[in-house]
């Protein structure tokens, strides 16, 4: 049999005292966000195509009887979305000059606007459950935006570990993989609500 | 040989004994683990299968009851394809060979591939267990509504088995990112696109159609528990088209999700087993991305009979024609690879063969349904129950076992019985041959599947006694198996590379050690460890 001179089997001795849970590049991280982000995408995908399809076999839509919920709350919400992703984006550009009080105060405001994106819809939350209850058109609905609020949720919490490890000093220019995962979330979660608000409110 | 090294970052003593094992990151023993626990599933369902043959063997049987039967069926679907198949060529050998064939010392988020393991492991559990103590499902694995609401399904049972594929679908999907980024970023110096070996290729695109397909059955599959438990509405009346779209548009790249690691495998190794390089690795690389795309282009041919517009359904008539042309590709390299090869007729090649055999048939009955006319004549027939068992037992599982027999010496450092081996392979292709081919012609005399007996008379007595003795000859093989495996531990020693293979994973000790490698390889062709055999003179 032909020897090959990285087979190493002097290895075998040391085998055992070695680990080998370790990438070999440091890029790993974001490229996973990524892919991850990319079969979040498709769930909502999955959900879409439940509701065009359903709106594309209903006769009236929204069917007899049904109001759509009112649009001023999502419009409020598109607004504070917005002004949340251009704090998150703020924060990050601060961290790249290192400046770490420009990302604190960026991402404080980010996640007080993420919580008050979730209050304003949780108000709403007891006209949903009726609503979904209602037809086909009311459980999509509400199933978008539920699933969407979930992701702001997500999305809030990663905000405060990323404050509270921010003002321990945890990051700089160099060490900021977790801030820059956390604002690609951020954008992500900021895209699907814009096309949740067209497609529910504005297409209807 | 250039190579690069990198330290090893020293860590403790590797955990050794149960801990070692429960408490692991390393890609190999959580692929050892996948491989495991399919491997009890496949017992499991094949144990079902049996009972079902049983009671169709002749007319007017009760070995089970009907609803037995129903929840049978439901569960040796569910269990193979979710259980066993996929967990083990994507968790089983994607885990364990990817890094070693790509020159990397893990996967880029070990801690979440340990996750996705146990989630996996987990919710087989659960499944398997409500199954056990009577919280059964029996609406067929493709779960079709109505079957499958509240109405029809009133217990528990069915939420069971809803929220098991779900979490199934969570820990494939987070597999597959882990995937996607471990062939993206951790290649060795030197594996350029064309020099990936052809199983990482098909585990890559792969997990880009896990990526792309389970996270609309998840969606389905939450929308579905929602309707039976909070009263929603979205598939009551009149929608059992959307959950059939849902559902097919995961389930038809699923198949393929099952078939393309099988054919990496397949292209592994009978080049190995060949002495020939793969003919036309262009183009099997080629043909595996665009079966990969195409597989999202189909997913309409299961529903021709479900009232979807005529002309959508011409489309997808077209699309699913198409789709056979670049699996025809493949199967035309894979000759011409063989061809004029001096063959070395071990189980692992043997396996190939049957491999190849069988799958065509299974792609040529495919062909038939993808015509609309033949379809409404054979669609929920046993035609239909024979053709996806050609691709899926002659297709993903004989790539499966000659993938145990291929690489079983690399992860335990023994060789197995070849007489044993070749016993198991022609019990294996003969039995399943005396199983499944019957089934076509049942399937034409319009044997519907699904149905727990039958009247005699109809002409359908002869082929279920046939197919039900084959059955038990396909068992029989697999207990071949199971004791080749014991016997392993007296195995002549394997060495490194006992096949004179093509690839890294052969590079390395068997079992490899925890890092895989001391020293990372540099990759300079698509088949690194020939160009090694050649430089270094034989001894
Ligand atoms: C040449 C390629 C193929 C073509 C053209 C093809 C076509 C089809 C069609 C038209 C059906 C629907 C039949 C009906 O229900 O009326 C079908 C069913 C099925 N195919 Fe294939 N197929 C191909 C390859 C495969 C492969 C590679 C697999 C899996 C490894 C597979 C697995 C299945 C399964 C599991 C079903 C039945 C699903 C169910 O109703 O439970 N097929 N195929
Ligand atoms: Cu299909």
């Amino acid at each position: 049999m032909a020897q090959v001179s990285w087979r190493n089997r002097e290895a075998r001795a040391t085998s055992r005292a070695v680990s080998a849970a370790r990438p070999q590049r440091k890029d790993v991280g974001l490229l996973g966000v990524g892919f991850f982000i990319v079969s979040e995408t498709t769930f909502f995908l999955g959900l879409f195509l439940a509701w065009f399809f359903t709106r594309n076999t209903s006769d009236v839509w929204p069917p007899a009887g049904v109001a759509p919920p009112p649009i001023a709350p999502a419009i409020f919400n598109t607004v504070v979305a917005l002004l949340s992703t251009v704090a998150v984006f703020f924060a990050e550009r601060a961290l790249t000059r290192d400046d770490r009080r420009g990302l604190v105060r960026g991402i404080a405001l980010a996640g007080a606007l993420g919580v008050l994106f979730m209050a304003v819809q949780a108000a709403e939350f007891t006209d949903l459950a009726t609503l979904a209850q209602g037809s086909a058109y009311g459980s999509t609905f509400t199933f978008l935006l539920l699933f969407h609020v979930a992701r702001v949720f997500v999305g809030v919490v990663l905000m405060g570990v990323v404050l509270v490890r921010a003002l321990l000093g945890h990051f700089s220019r160099k060490r900021r993989l977790l801030v820059q995962a956390t604002a690609m979330y951020w954008y992500f979660i900021t895209g699907v609500w814009l096309v949740v608000f067209a497609v529910l409110y504005l297409i209807g | 040989m250039a190579s690069i090294s990198i330290p090893i970052p020293l860590r403790e003593r590797a955990k050794s004994g149960l801990l070692g094992w429960l408490a692991t990151v390393d890609h190999k023993k959580i692929g050892v683990m996948y491989m495991v626990m399919s491997f009890f599933f496949f017992i499991a369902a094949g144990v079902m299968a049996l009972l079902i043959r049983l009671q169709l063997a002749a007319p007017n049987l009760q070995v089970v009851d009907p609803n037995t039967y129903n929840q049978l069926f439901t569960m040796h679907g569910s269990v193979m394809i979710f259980l066993f198949t996929i967990p083990m060529l994507v968790g089983g050998f994607g885990n364990y060979f990817v890094p070693l064939m790509i020159g990397a010392r893990d996967v880029a988020f070990p801690r979440l591939n340990a996750f996705s393991f146990w989630i996996t492991l987990g919710a087989g559990l659960v499944m398997l267990l409500g199954f056990l103590f009577g919280a059964r499902s029996d609406a067929a694995w493709t779960a079709y509504v109505p079957y499958s609401t509240k109405s029809f399904s009133p217990t528990v049972g069915m939420d069971i088995w809803l929220i098991g594929v779900i979490l199934l679908g969570i820990g494939s999907t987070l597999g597959a990112v882990n995937f996607l980024v471990t062939v993206y970023s951790m290649r060795a110096p030197g594996m350029t696109a064309w020099r990936i070996p052809m199983f990482v290729w098909a585990m890559a695109t792969t997990a880009g159609m896990v990526l792309l397909a389970t996270p609309v059955l998840t969606a389905a599959l939450i929308m579905l528990v929602a309707d039976r438990n909070f009263n929603t509405q979205f598939f009551t009346t009149n929608r059992v088209q959307l959950w059939q779209h849902m559902f097919w548009f995961y389930s038809h790249p699923a198949v393929y999700i099952m078939i393309l690691p099988a054919m990496g495998i397949i292209s592994e190794i009978i080049p190995v087993f060949s002495r020939k390089p793969l003919f036309g690795l262009r183009a099997v690389v080629i043909s595996t991305v665009l079966i990969g795309l195409l597989g999202f282009t189909t997913w309409v041919h299961h529903m021709f009979v479900s009232g979807v517009d005529p002309a959508i359904e011409r489309f997808f008539m077209f699309t699913t024609m198409v789709i056979a042309v670049p699996t025809g590709v493949k199967v035309f390299n894979w000759l011409a690879t063989l061809w004029g090869g001096s063959l070395n007729l071990k189980t692992p090649l043997l396996m190939c063969i049957g491999f190849l055999g069988t799958f065509v048939i299974g792609g040529i009955s495919g062909v038939m349904q993808a015509s609309i006319p033949i379809d409404q004549y054979v669609h929920n027939s046993y035609f239909v129950v024979a053709h996806f068992h050609y691709v899926l037992f002659g297709g993903s599982v004989f790539g499966i076992f000659a993938a145990l027999y291929y690489w079983g010496p690399k992860i335990t450092g023994r060789m197995f019985d070849e007489k044993l081996g070749k016993l198991h392979f022609w019990l294996m292709l003969i039995g399943f041959n005396i199983t499944f081919f019957p089934m076509h012609f049942l399937g034409l005399q319009g044997m519907p599947r699904r149905i727990a007996t039958y009247d005699p008379g109809r002409g359908w007595e002869a082929g279920n006694l046939i197919a039900t003795i084959g059955a038990f000859i396909l068992a029989f093989s697999v207990l071949v198996f199971i004791i080749n495996v014991i016997k392993l531990r007296r195995g002549a020693p394997a060495g490194d590379d006992p096949w004179e293979g093509n690839t890294l994973e052969w590079s390395v000790a068997s079992p490899p050690p925890e890092y895989n490698f001391l020293e990372i390889p540099t990759v300079e062709s698509d088949r690194p460890l020939f160009d090694a055999r050649m430089r270094t003179p034989h001894v």
